[in-house]
């Protein structure tokens, strides 16, 4: 019965290389292969923006960032759906109209400058290999989660099938492949949620449940083992316990505690409370070496009063204030054991926020820093300029036939986010309240994989797993194909066939696209291989932060400023980029804790979430600089500025390349 | 290429500012009333949410009003303001599609200077592919 996903997971596999190798039939001059002969009707061009689209970041990561988070997180559905608006209003119509390729093409028609062109491939191939890597993860993780197979292997057949179909058959062998992996992703979050709402209880329902009761947290159901992180995966080798409760663990191969400190942030002049004060079993300090815990050990840790010069703190309800103890594990005992302990039934879980906090706006997510307000605006205008500026998006737009059937490609784009993305919030609610023990996990990220798996029927159970699993694999399938597609036509069309053999023919051309595709998953592979302890959202955010502070500017303004300077533009993009994954990066690293710096709350979150000031600073540079150079402003602007705004009937629109 | 593009080659530099800035006018005053509205949405809500809190947390049927405004009636009403968009986007289209009208030029009247001397440069290496 255990087979029972994988034989979901291989049928999900063979459809794609099945209809990769049928539509590769059809697909034969460049124009097909870069932009799938631009012939490609609405419903279709959607369907498959929607299934390129749709990573592992939003099948996986977003339920589990729902979950762990609450309200907090509904920006991420929210942000990634409508983002697409900010495409529709301003970008989607003047940028198939101007009939370029690629972003690139479009960096260098406008502004006439082959310079720009190689920046802006430059940024094609970054923010690629960033969306990448999590794709490769995500189907590493999966492939292990359901048959505790290597987590090599997902990545090794995710990444063989996708390079065969796209150097086979190009942009056009993807697309309907792209088109059909969206209905299967929307089958695969949708199905086995209502199954589940259907046996458990609705949406409302269990929300509701949070809303009644603000003040509780979920208890496991049942006895519950569980596999805690070590020190190479901070932060998620902590656990968080009750304030309420005292909580019980045995850990039958032992462990090695880094750290024992309290949940609570102490505030000014409360007493440091040392290890002893969760349990007489615990020394005062911590030795430098951990505190190490024999083979069996049962630590039971009680909460701890909170106190402040000697006197007892208390709260606004009159109440004395108590603590949960904050434990950070050590590496394994050795490399072949894991950190393992057991809960007893009816444990307060740890890690989980209580309802009221986890079902109201400003939790954790937002309040991380204590400015819940521009971590929430930051976090939106990142997802919201972000989508409006991923390359491996915007290429797509140049399969539709004219300006008019892009803008109808965007709207129905967003119905189909819409509709996938409402269930993603269900996905949360529902891990809540069956599956809390995720939470102490710190593994909420797979509660779309195993939450079917705790139905009282096994048979559904592993059969609602497989159909999840065989979504996922969808996601990360769809999703790097469309990358490869654009980091392949990239190299092909603009680093081979224009900067390096302006004179190539377009079937050496289409002979560099499949080299390049075969490369670039090689390479893609291989990093895959080396990111398995990094977390899926943050490598997507960070693909996000630089395309929503470079190519949305740049974008934005080309299309609508004709005093944009190719100066201005090439500043601008490489400023507010570099900065925000500058900035992104320090942040992650400290997070890690491999720079111990000390910096105030403030400057945190506007490193976390830099978007706030790097699009207007992406902005702001492309004007005062463009302003500088007006000398610059290409001499047909006008002509340009035509050919991205008027209307076909006009006659201004042309292709660059032809049929 | 079409007679009425290569007509439109011939126009001056002034005349094809001036028909970009008419054609673009009304699609940015579009675009940008839809936006307001949707930021006014988005930007709205979390004000929303921090100063009226207990407001923003009435239970509507197990949800939270705010819950229930973000997590599902959120995505219709950006399909809605998506559909107006690419309504009236159309209209603006179809109005502009003669460019003489745009210009207030009747149609048929001899267009400025030769045809065939002013071709703006941009048209004339039409196609990149073959003239790189």
């Amino acid at each position: 019965m255990v087979y029972i996903p994988l034989i979901f997971v291989v049928i999900i596999i063979v459809v794609t290389v099945g209809l990769g190798i049928w539509a590769t039939k059809s697909s034969r001059s460049a124009s097909d292969f870069f932009v799938a002969g631009r012939s490609v009707n609405v419903f279709w061009n959607a369907s498959a923006i929607s299934g390129e689209y749709l990573s592992a970041a939003s099948f996986m990561g977003i339920a589990g960032m729902l979950m762990k988070n609450g309200y907090d997180a509904l920006w991420y559905p929210v942000g990634y759906a409508t983002g697409y608006l900010f495409l529709l209003l301003f970008i989607a119509g003047p940028l198939r109209r101007f009939g370029a390729y690629t972003i690139p093409d479009f960096a260098e028609g406008r502004f006439d400058s082959p310079l720009f062109r190689r920046i802006a491939v430059t940024f094609v191939l970054f923010i690629g290999f960033f969306y990448t890597m999590p794709q490769m993860k995500g189907a590493g993780v999966t492939m292990s989660s359901i048959l505790n197979w290597p987590y090599w292997v997902g990545i090794i057949v995710v990444g063989t099938v996708i390079t065969f179909n796209v150097a086979l058959g190009g942009m056009k062998g993807i697309t309907i492949v792209q088109a059909f992996q969206y209905w299967a992703k929307l089958f695969g979050i949708a199905v086995p949620c209502f199954i589940l709402m259907a046996v458990y209880g609705g949406y409302h329902s269990k929300l509701g449940d949070n809303t009644e009761k603000p003040k509780d947290i979920p208890r496991l159901s049942k006895e519950t083992p569980l596999v805690f992180k070590g020190k190479k995966d901070t932060p998620a080798n902590t656990i968080s316990l009750s304030s309420a409760e005292p909580t019980t663990i045995t850990f039958p191969k032992g462990a090695v505690i880094d750290k024992i400190s309290a949940v609570r942030k102490a505030e000014r002049g409360e007493a440091k409370i040392s290890p002893s004060a969760f349990s007489n079993k615990l020394p005062a300090t911590i030795p430098a070496e951990g505190i190490v815990l024999a083979a069996g050990t049962v630590l039971t840790l009680t909460p701890a009063p909170v106190t402040k010069e000697d006197e007892a703190v208390i709260g606004s309800d009159g109440k004395p204030v108590f603590t949960g103890a904050k434990i950070e594990f050590k590496e394994p005992l050795s490399a072949d054991t894991k950190i393992e302990g057991v809960l007893p039934a009816k444990t307060l879980v740890p890690n989980a926020q209580s309802n009221k906090k986890w079902v109201e706006p400003f939790g954790t997510l937002t309040s991380k820093y204590n400015y819940p307000l521009l971590y929430t605006y930051s976090l939106i205008i990142a997802l919201v300029c972000g989508t409006a500026g991923l390359p491996h998006i915007l290429v797509r737009f140049y399969t539709n036939p004219d300006g008019r059937s892009a803008k109808r490609t965007t709207m129905l784009v967003m119905v189909l986010l819409g509709c996938f993305y409402v269930f993603t919030p269900m996905w949360g609610v529902l891990g809540r309240s069956l599956l809390p023990a995720l939470y102490a996990n710190n593994a909420t990220d797979s509660v779309v994989i195993r939450l079917p798996k705790a139905l009282d029927n096994a048979m559904l159970g592993y059969i609602l797993s497989g159909i999840t699993s065989a979504g996922a694999f969808a996601a990360f399938m769809s999703t790097f194909s469309g990358l490869l597609v654009s980091m392949s036509g990239a190299l092909a069309h603009d680093i081979y066939g224009r900067i390096l053999r302006p004179q190539s023919s377009p079937e050496s051309r289409l002979l560099a696209f499949k080299i390049a595709a075969i490369v670039f998953g090689v390479v893609a592979m291989l990093l895959g291989l080396l990111v398995e302890s990094f977390d899926i959202n943050m490598m997507v955010g960070w693909a996000f932060a630089i395309a929503a502070a470079s190519y949305f500017p740049l974008l934005l303004l080309g299309s609508w400023w004709r005093g944009l300077t190719v100066y201005g533009a090439a500043a601008g993009m490489l400023g507010g980029g570099l900065l925000s994954l500058t900035a992104i990066v320090t942040s992650m690293l400290l997070d890690k804790k491999i720079l111990g710096w000390t910096l105030s709350p403030l400057v945190r979150s506007l490193m976390e979430q830099p978007a706030i000031w790097g699009v207007p600073l992406a902005l702001t540079i492309m004007y005062v600089v463009s302003k500088a150079t007006a000398n610059h402003i290409p001499k047909d602007v006008h002509i340009k500025m035509l050919r991205l705004h008027a209307p076909e009937e006009m006659g201004v629109s042309k292709d660059y390349i032809e049929h | 290429m079409s007679a009425k593009g290569s007509e439109l080659h011939s126009l001056s530099e002034e005349q094809h500012a001036r028909l970009a800035h008419l054609v673009m006018k009304r699609q940015a005053s579009l675009s940008l009333r839809v936006a307001l509205i949707f930021v006014i949405l988005v930007f709205g809500l979390p004000l929303f949410n921090y100063y009226l809190p207990e407001l923003a947390n009435t239970n509507i049927m197990g949800f939270s009003a705010t819950w229930l405004f973000l997590g599902v009636l959120f995505f219709p009403i950006t399909w809605v303001l998506s559909a107006y968009f690419i309504k009236q986007s159309d209209k603006i289209e179809s109005e502009c599609a003669d460019w003489r009208e745009v210009l207030g030029v009747e149609a048929g009247e001899p267009i400025v200077d030769d045809p065939n001397s002013d071709i703006h440069p941009a048209f004339i290496e039409s196609d990149r592919e073959d003239s790189n």
